[in-house]
Order: C-alpha cells, then sequence, then structure tokens
C-alpha cells in the first residue's frame, strides 16, 4: 500500500519532537489569536508570517497551517460568544451559535462546534490524502460558466439562512452584492462607488464589514436599555452535548463533512459556500425548521463541520497544484517560496516528506486542538459572566487593532463604524445580516465570472447551460428555489384568512 | 490630565520610548519602516522581506516589513511619498508603482520622480509566456500564426499590471489581436490556464517556473531580451520579435528630501545584502537577476521605464481613475 | 383618525431600500453599460439597483394592511460613543502612536454604558492598553509606531 507507506512518512514527519511542538504552538496562537474579536486567520497569518522564516521549511508551514485551522477553531468561539464573526464561515455559526448562547447554551454549541469540527477535519484529511490528485482534476473543470452556476447557487441557498420573511432577506442579498461590487472594475480600471476614495479602490474589507455588521450592531442592541434588558443568561449549567444532542448532531455533522469536503476543493469561493451549503441543507432536512435562527444546535453542527472541512481540502489545489484557494493560502504560497520551495505539482514528487508531513499535522493539529479547546470552554463561558459593559470596551479595542493591522488602511477603521450604524439600522428595521454578508463576498465572483463567461463564449448566453456541469448547477439551484419558494407560498394560501403577518 | 497619566503608566511599566533622532550621525537609531504596496506573500513582498532581513543585521536596526496593499500598488507608494522624510520610512516600488500606475492613473497620487529618492534597484523579474500543452503550438512564431488564423485569449493577473502590458506588446509587436482576460492575481490566472479554460497566460516567471518544470505548462518564451539563467530552455521573446523586452523589477525608495547621508547608508545596506551569499541563491531560485544599482542608476531607470511604456500605454488605451 | 392598520417598520424598510437602490443607481449612471458580450462596469450594478428599488417598493406595498411589532427603544448613548471609537482610532493611530490612540478609543468606548463609572472606565483602558501593546506590539511584532510624531519633544 503506497498510501500507508506515505501516511507512514507523514506521521514520521509531523511527529518529530520539534514539528510537534511546531503544530502545537501554532493551533495555541491562531485558537488565542483567532478568538480575538475582529481578528480573522488571514489577519493572523499575515501577522505571524515574519515569525515562521527563521525555521525549516516543513516545521514553518505547519505552524502556518496550524494557526490557520486554530484562528477558524478560535473564530467560531467570537461568533458564538459575541456575535462577532471574523471569517465569512463563522458569519453562519454565529446566526445560531449566538442565540444558543443567549439561552444558556454556549458550551454546548462550543463542544458541538469543536467536536464538528474534529470530525471533519478527521474525514477531509484522509480525503486529501487519498484523493487529491483526482480531486484536483475535477477542481480544473471548473471555468467561470461552472463558477457563475455555483455563486447563482450560493445566493439562492442564502435566501434560505434568513429566519424572516423571503422579501427582506433577498433584498439584503442584493444590497450584500451592490456592497461587494465597490471598488475597481478588473475588466476596465473603472472605479465603482468608491466616492472618489481611492482607499476603497480594492473594495471595501471584509473585515471591516463583518464586525460592523454583526458585532458593532449586536453591541448597540445591547447597550439599548441597560436597565431592562439582561445580555446574557447566567445559568450555564452544562458544558457538553447531552445523549439527545448529540445524536441530534450526528446526521448535520456528516452531511456538514460531505458537502464542506466537496465545496472547499474549489479555489476561488467554494470553501465559503459550504458553511452556508450546510446550513441550507439541514434547515431543509430539519423536523423543526422554524427553529433555526433561534439556537437550532444543528444549525451549529453542520455548518462549522463543513467549514473546517472545507478548511482541510482548500489544501488541496494548494498542494498538488500550487494554486491559493482562498487568501490564507496566498499567503502560504508567499512562505513557502521564500523557504526555497517552488509551489507547483512537482512539491508531492520532489518533496514527499514536505508533503505528506503537512497532511499528516493536519490530522495532529486538529487533534490538539479538540484536547485544547474542550477544557478550554469553561474558560470562555466564564468569560460570559463579565459585565458587557466591560467586554464592549475591550472588543471594541481589538476591533480597531484587528480592522487596522489586515492593510494598516484608515478607512477601514471608517468602514467599521459606518457598517456598525448601517447594520444596527438594519437590525431596527428586521433585515437580517447574514444573507447581506453572502451577497458581499459573492458578488464579485458573480460578476467576474458572468463576465468572464461571456467573453470566452464570445457572447453566447448558452453556455451556462451547455457545459454540463454549469448546466447541473443550475438545475439544482432551480430545485432550492422551489423548496424555499413553495411553502411560502403554501404559507400564503393559509395566511389569506388570518391576519398573521408570518 | 489623562496624557501625563499614560505616559507615567507608560515609564512605570519600563515601555522603551522610540522617539525620533534628528541627527544623521546617528542614522539609523530606532526601526526603519520597509512599506510593501503588495498583500504579504506576492513576490514583491518575498523579494522585500529577504532584503529587509538582511538589511536588518547590516543597519543594525531592525527594518520592519509593512504590508500596505490596494490600488496596484498606489496606496503604499503614496504613503511613503507623503511620510516623513527622515529615512525612517521606505518603500519597495515595482515597475507598476513607478512606470505604469504614473501612466495609466487618470488622477495621480504621486510623482514617481518628483516625490522620491532613490535608494538601489535590487532585482529584475523576468515574466514569461506560456500556454496550456494542450494548444498545438511549440514556439511563439506558431503562436503568431494561429492567432492570425483563430480567436485566442490569454489570461493576465489584472488590468494594467505589467503582465497584461507585456500581452499588449505583444500584440503590437506581433500584429495579432489576442483578448485579454483580466484576473484578481496570479493564482486565479494560472488555474484556469492549466485547467484549460484560457490558453494562454503572460505571468511572472518565478509563479510560473513550477508548472513550466512539471510540464503542466509549456513555455513559450521569457520576456527579458535575454533567456533566463534558471530556464536556459526557454528562448527570449525577443529571438522572435526583435527589441521586446519586458520585466518586473523591485527597488528601494525613500520619500523626496531625505536626508542625503540616509540614502547613501541605505543604499550601502542593501548593496551588501544583494551580495549576501544565502540572498544570491535565493534570488536565483526565484529567477530574479540581481543589480544593486547605485541610486543615481535607479533615477536613471525609472526615467528609462516611462519613456519605454508611454507609447504601449496609450496605444493599448489602458487607463483607471 | 381611525387610520388602517400599518407596519411601520417595514414601511421605513422599503422607503430605505428604495433610498438605497436610488443611491446606487445614480452612482451607476456615469458608467459605461455595455453589451451582453462585452458588459461594462455599469451593466451589473445597474440591474441590481432596479432589483433593490423593485424589492422596496414591494416590501413598501406589503406594509399596508397589517400591523408589526414596535421597534423598540434606539441606543443613543451606544451610537454616540461606539461608533467614534474605531474612527478616532483610525485618525489618530499614525500622529499620537499605537499606545496613547488605543488608550482613548478604549476609553470612548466605555463612555456607552451608563452604568461605567469613571474610575473603573480608565483602570479598563490602561489595562486594554497594556494588555494589547503587549500582545500585539511586543508579542507579534505588529509595525505601529508606539508613540508617534505628535508626542514628540
Amino acid at each position: 500500500m503506497e498510501l500507508l507507506s506515505n501516511l507512514g512518512l507523514g506521521f514520521s514527519v509531523a511527529s518529530s519532537f520539534a514539528n510537534l511542538g511546531f503544530c502545537l504552538i501554532g493551533v495555541l496562537l491562531g485558537t488565542l489569536i483567532g478568538v480575538l474579536p475582529g481578528i480573522g486567520a488571514t489577519a493572523t497569518i499575515a501577522m505571524l508570517l515574519p515569525i515562521t522564516f527563521q525555521l525549516e521549511p516543513v516545521s514553518s508551514l505547519i505552524m502556518l497551517a496550524g494557526i490557520y485551522y486554530g484562528a477558524q477553531y478560535g473564530g467560531s468561539t467570537t461568533a458564538i460568544l459575541i456575535n462577532m464573526p471574523g471569517e465569512s464561515s463563522s458569519a453562519v455559526t454565529a446566526i445560531d451559535g449566538y442565540q444558543m448562547a443567549r439561552k444558556g447554551r454556549a458550551g454546548t454549541a462550543l463542544a458541538t462546534a469543536a467536536l464538528g469540527s474534529f470530525f471533519a477535519g478527521t474525514v477531509a484529511t484522509f480525503l486529501v490524502a487519498i484523493f487529491a490528485p483526482p480531486l484536483t482534476a475535477i477542481a480544473l473543470e471548473f471555468g467561470a460558466a461552472e463558477y457563475f452556476s455555483l455563486m447563482v447557487l450560493g445566493l439562492v441557498m442564502s435566501v434560505a439562512l434568513a429566519h424572516g420573511t423571503v422579501l427582506k432577506a433577498l433584498a439584503m442579498v442584493i444590497l450584500g452584492l451592490l456592497l461587494g461590487i465597490v471598488g475597481t472594475d478588473i475588466y476596465t480600471g473603472t472605479p465603482r462607488f468608491t466616492l472618489g476614495i481611492t482607499q476603497f479602490a480594492d473594495g471595501l474589507n471584509f473585515v471591516a464589514l463583518a464586525v460592523g455588521v454583526f458585532g458593532i450592531a449586536e453591541i448597540l442592541r445591547n447597550l439599548e436599555d441597560e436597565h431592562e434588558r439582561q445580555v446574557m443568561t447566567r445559568n450555564i449549567n452544562r458544558l457538553f452535548p447531552s445523549g439527545p444532542e448529540l445524536r441530534q448532531i450526528i446526521g448535520p455533522v456528516l452531511r456538514g463533512t460531505g458537502v464542506g469536503s466537496v465545496l472547499g476543493i474549489l479555489p476561488g469561493g467554494g470553501a465559503i459556500l459550504a458553511s452556508f451549503a450546510s446550513y441550507t441543507l439541514e434547515k431543509k432536512l430539519s423536523k423543526h425548521p422554524e427553529e433555526f435562527g433561534h439556537g437550532a444546535i444543528a444549525g451549529v453542527a453542520g455548518p462549522e463541520s463543513a467549514n473546517n472541512a472545507g478548511a482541510q481540502t482548500s489544501f488541496i489545489p494548494l498542494l498538488t497544484l500550487g494554486i491559493p484557494a482562498n487568501p490564507v493560502m496566498a499567503l502560504m504560497i508567499g512562505a513557502m517560496i521564500i523557504q526555497g520551495i517552488v509551489p507547483g505539482p512537482g512539491v508531492v514528487t520532489e518533496q514527499p516528506d514536505l508533503f505528506w508531513g503537512i497532511i499528516a499535522s493536519m490530522w495532529i493539529g486538529n487533534l490538539m486542538l479538540v484536547v485544547l479547546n474542550l477544557p478550554l470552554i469553561g474558560l470562555w463561558v466564564k468569560l460570559l459572566t463579565v459585565p458587557y459593559y466591560v467586554l464592549f470596551p475591550i472588543i471594541m479595542a481589538m476591533c480597531s487593532i484587528g480592522v487596522y493591522s489586515v492593510n494598516s488602511n484608515v478607512y477601514d477603521l471608517f468602514a467599521v463604524a459606518f457598517f456598525g450604524f448601517l447594520g444596527y439600522v438594519l437590525s431596527k428595521l428586521r433585515f437580517e445580516p447574514a444573507p447581506l454578508l453572502l451577497g458581499f463576498v459573492l458578488g464579485p465572483l458573480l460578476e467576474e465570472n458572468l463576465r468572464r463567461a461571456m467573453i470566452l463564449s464570445r457572447g453566447d448566453p448558452t453556455t451556462f447551460v451547455t457545459r454540463p456541469i454549469s448546466a447541473g448547477l443550475l438545475v439544482l439551484a432551480l430545485a432550492v428555489l422551489v423548496l424555499v419558494f413553495l411553502p411560502q407560498i403554501r404559507k400564503r394560501r393559509e395566511e389569506v384568512f388570518t391576519e398573521s403577518d408570518g | 490630565m489623562t496624557l501625563t497619566l499614560t505616559r507615567r503608566i507608560l515609564l512605570g511599566t519600563a515601555f522603551v520610548f522610540g522617539l525620533a533622532g534628528a541627527a544623521a550621525a546617528d542614522y539609523p537609531d530606532r526601526a526603519i519602516t520597509l512599506v510593501i504596496p503588495f498583500a504579504a506573500g506576492g513576490s514583491t513582498d518575498v523579494v522585500g522581506r529577504i532584503v529587509a532581513e538582511r538589511m536588518s543585521a547590516d543597519l543594525g536596526q531592525q527594518v520592519v516589513v509593512q504590508n500596505v496593499g490596494g490600488a496596484g500598488g498606489s496606496l503604499g507608494a503614496t504613503q511613503v511619498a507623503e511620510a516623513d522624510p527622515d529615512g525612517y520610512t521606505i518603500l519597495m516600488g515595482t515597475v507598476a508603482t513607478h512606470a505604469l500606475n504614473p501612466l495609466i492613473l487618470k488622477q495621480k497620487p504621486y510623482d514617481p520622480v518628483a516625490d522620491f529618492a532613490p535608494v538601489s534597484l535590487l532585482v529584475l523579474v523576468p515574466n514569461v509566456l506560456a500556454v496550456n500543452p494542450e494548444l498545438p503550438v511549440q514556439n511563439v512564431q506558431e503562436l503568431i500564426d494561429l492567432a492570425k488564423t483563430q480567436p485566442l485569449a490569454y489570461a493576465s493577473s489584472g488590468n494594467g499590471t505589467p503582465l497584461h502590458l507585456s500581452g499588449e506588446l505583444f500584440k503590437a509587436m506581433a500584429g495579432v489581436d489576442i483578448t485579454h482576460i483580466p484576473y484578481k492575481g496570479s493564482g486565479p490566472a494560472l488555474t484556469d490556464v492549466l485547467g484549460n479554460q484560457v490558453p494562454i497566460i503572460f505571468d511572472n516567471l518565478p509563479s510560473a517556473s513550477g508548472h513550466i518544470t512539471s510540464g503542466k505548462l509549456r513555455a513559450l518564451g521569457v520576456t527579458t531580451a535575454e533567456r533566463a539563467p534558471s530556464f536556459p530552455d526557454v528562448p527570449a521573446i525577443a529571438e522572435t520579435l526583435p527589441g521586446y523586452e519586458t520585466y518586473s523589477w523591485n527597488a528601494l525608495f525613500a520619500p523626496a528630501g531625505t536626508p542625503p547621508e540616509a540614502v547613501a547608508r541605505l543604499n550601502a545596506a542593501a548593496v551588501a545584502a544583494m551580495a549576501d551569499p544565502a540572498v544570491v541563491a535565493r534570488m536565483g531560485e526565484f529567477s530574479a537577476s540581481i543589480v544593486a544599482s547605485s541610486p543615481e542608476e535607479l533615477a536613471q531607470h525609472v526615467k528609462a521605464e516611462m519613456t519605454k511604456w508611454e507609447p504601449v500605454v496609450t496605444d493599448a488605451n489602458v487607463t483607471m481613475d | 383618525m381611525a387610520t388602517k392598520p400599518r407596519d411601520d417598520t417595514d414601511m421605513i424598510a422599503g422607503l430605505l431600500l428604495m433610498a438605497a437602490a436610488a443611491f446606487f443607481g445614480w452612482q451607476t449612471a456615469g458608467l459605461e453599460i455595455g453589451t451582453s458580450l462585452r458588459m461594462g462596469p455599469g451593466y451589473f450594478p445597474m440591474v441590481l439597483s432596479g432589483l433593490l428599488f423593485l424589492l422596496g417598493v414591494l416590501v413598501f406595498l406589503k406594509s399596508f394592511g397589517r400591523t408589526g411589532e414596535p421597534m423598540g427603544p434606539v441606543a443613543w448613548r451606544g451610537m454616540l460613543f461606539i461608533l467614534p471609537a474605531p474612527v478616532f482610532f483610525g485618525l489618530t493611530v499614525r500622529g499620537l502612536g499605537f499606545v496613547p490612540a488605543l488608550f482613548f478609543t478604549a476609553l470612548i468606548a466605555s463612555q456607552a454604558s451608563a452604568r461605567m463609572r469613571p474610575l473603573p472606565a480608565l483602570v479598563l483602558a490602561v489595562l486594554v492598553t497594556i494588555i494589547s501593546t503587549l500582545i500585539f506590539s511586543y508579542g507579534l511584532g505588529l509595525p505601529f509606531r508606539r508613540v508617534g510624531p505628535w508626542l514628540d519633544f
């Protein structure tokens, strides 16, 4: 068995004393910084990149990978505890995770996230080990038309994220798409919606938007009436999921792992969709879809598994092709080049110890994270007993540093304030932020690929249905659309005779 | 009140103050910020970090890398142009910040000549014209012939980048029309060429080299006048189209008005760094050729590059607001 | 007046959407629309602005004929102090430097709560500043000047 000998080589590299140490440092640093609000994996790795230059190539990449998935774990923690996602993937976790926390189930939510992530990480690591080359071939089949259709599917799914009216969710998606357009048009170089501010030439900063519409809007909501409103329930009885709860999360974790593993492979937006797709799937399959948005445990288990599986499999294009699937992977490539490794298809054959060592370390890192995080849950939950008026100045300070550290761009901080205001106004008007965020992330990809596909097909719009993968995705999008709107229409008929507004 | 309180607390907890020392004699007496006008992980970032590390050792002060990405490098360059000319803020300039952007941008945020004190031209980095192996062409001439009979498209890392303009210069000199497909950076462009969604690419040689070596991409020619030492089998495009020459370059700039002593000190440190065997080896792996010029040579180089690119930019009608 | 029932929240929401659509539509006006083969930079935003306006109209119309939940109190004090905090940090981080900018940012933000008294606020801001400086400036080596040129003597 070549696979076994390869994995053996990998584990022998990854379990050397030094590499275990660097893996531990990586996941520890990643978790700690990921937990700080407003600072996601990209900012973390960019900050810590210089530290790794002094190390051996394998060690430095193991450490960077550790920081990456450590920050993902940590990011979920902030999403659940204070409704402040640092990455697009944890924005979904925030929806139900934060509601669970408000109901005193923060420990359960955190444990669910940790266990789901560990399971997904394990499965995805083995997928990477076994199927990396054939999966790469699939990823290369995706051209502009396929990506466009995938984004359409993603947007359709985002409507299902909303627990309010579909109409308002759609409006949020479109507002998000428009905000995503801010910046320089990549085809003509024309600035759009930048109001003449050069600092917005590369678009609005995701972290600024997410921190604003989720985190700051939430702080403001909590400050509305300090005398009457208790921000968090103080009685946190149990940390770990009970038996029935464990049974509840098995299905979502399995499905989330599958969805995340597949989507994570696609460079350019695949992994972004993983947690959204999983949430939609769970909401549709659930017997109690009305619980979603009010603290459904499946709404944490599924997306968290999906996002961690996607995080692992997004290493596939990096390791087999040397192509970055997301900004974090681009940083990893920079790290490889600085270490004198030429990223590309040659890495597997020329440096098998590096390739398999990183894969083995992913699993070790996930194991470390779950061991590290389960005991930490108690500590995180205690944070909730800190009075809110002490907590939020700290949050504001961390956000300011985090957002500024990404690009040293002062305008990103102005954007935080603006989107905090916008987010608060929107929440007062009962709009939901998650569809807005998804629209914002997918908007540029949607337009970019639509226009590229049209140029490549020489203006023939049938390109979207004559290419089989693209056609399949569009059919799927149509099916989701029907699934989303049918219950609405049916409910409308029932409502005709009542006065409730659903 | 609060201010003095902060200060007392700061002193009380033994923070070290990095106050500006004005005297040039003891320059540098605190950390120097090297602004890299692109995101971390890109090729300019890589060159910058390798050089910064070596320069720190020589100057006896930390050269701290700060990534200020955005607007094709203009944001970082503007920040340095407006910084205090005390020698403590310097820029890793490129062909984009000091030749192309000033030509392309309708509103010019800075003047590449008047706003900067050149320090040293560090390296030249070749670009490469490569195709997916399924495209039935073996060399530049066959590509030109094919482009005359059927519509083709090429990928680049973005509108107005050196790679886009390398492509436009190629089209103009070869007399062919190939549709330009811009991407957000080199990575996604490479992906689509590897998957044969787009058949042709102009890319930096360092980022494409792994794929060329493994045979996933067929390199037709490098853009430098001579062949690249790291790929002696790949011809120069100039062998088919005499006079064709483009490359990316990286150079250090300080803000205009920086004391000449500080510029000289920085130049000495940069030249020493580029002579370091470890740096030479790294740059070799990176297909970059070392120049390590004097400040005067860099000033000349910037003027020459602007003269060279101006007609290309005008003919290709590339503009940005 | 015996008015018909109306969901004020949704009515305002609809108007807000229409206003946003109008803003984006106005900003799109100068952009080239292009053709379906070569879509210009204005094509996509124009379609989206139109859709957003349409949705705004629908939300607005649907607000009539039913009553919604009231909007509840507004966090005026919160907005007054929370929103300027990051702006202040942005304006001063280069001039004052990281340490003083962060101190005042935390201090400003802490004023958003009526429960926060001056002394605890000061202590909190000092602690936040010290810990953040240790983590970010010393620990991670972020390239910010700890004390900026405005405080040079």
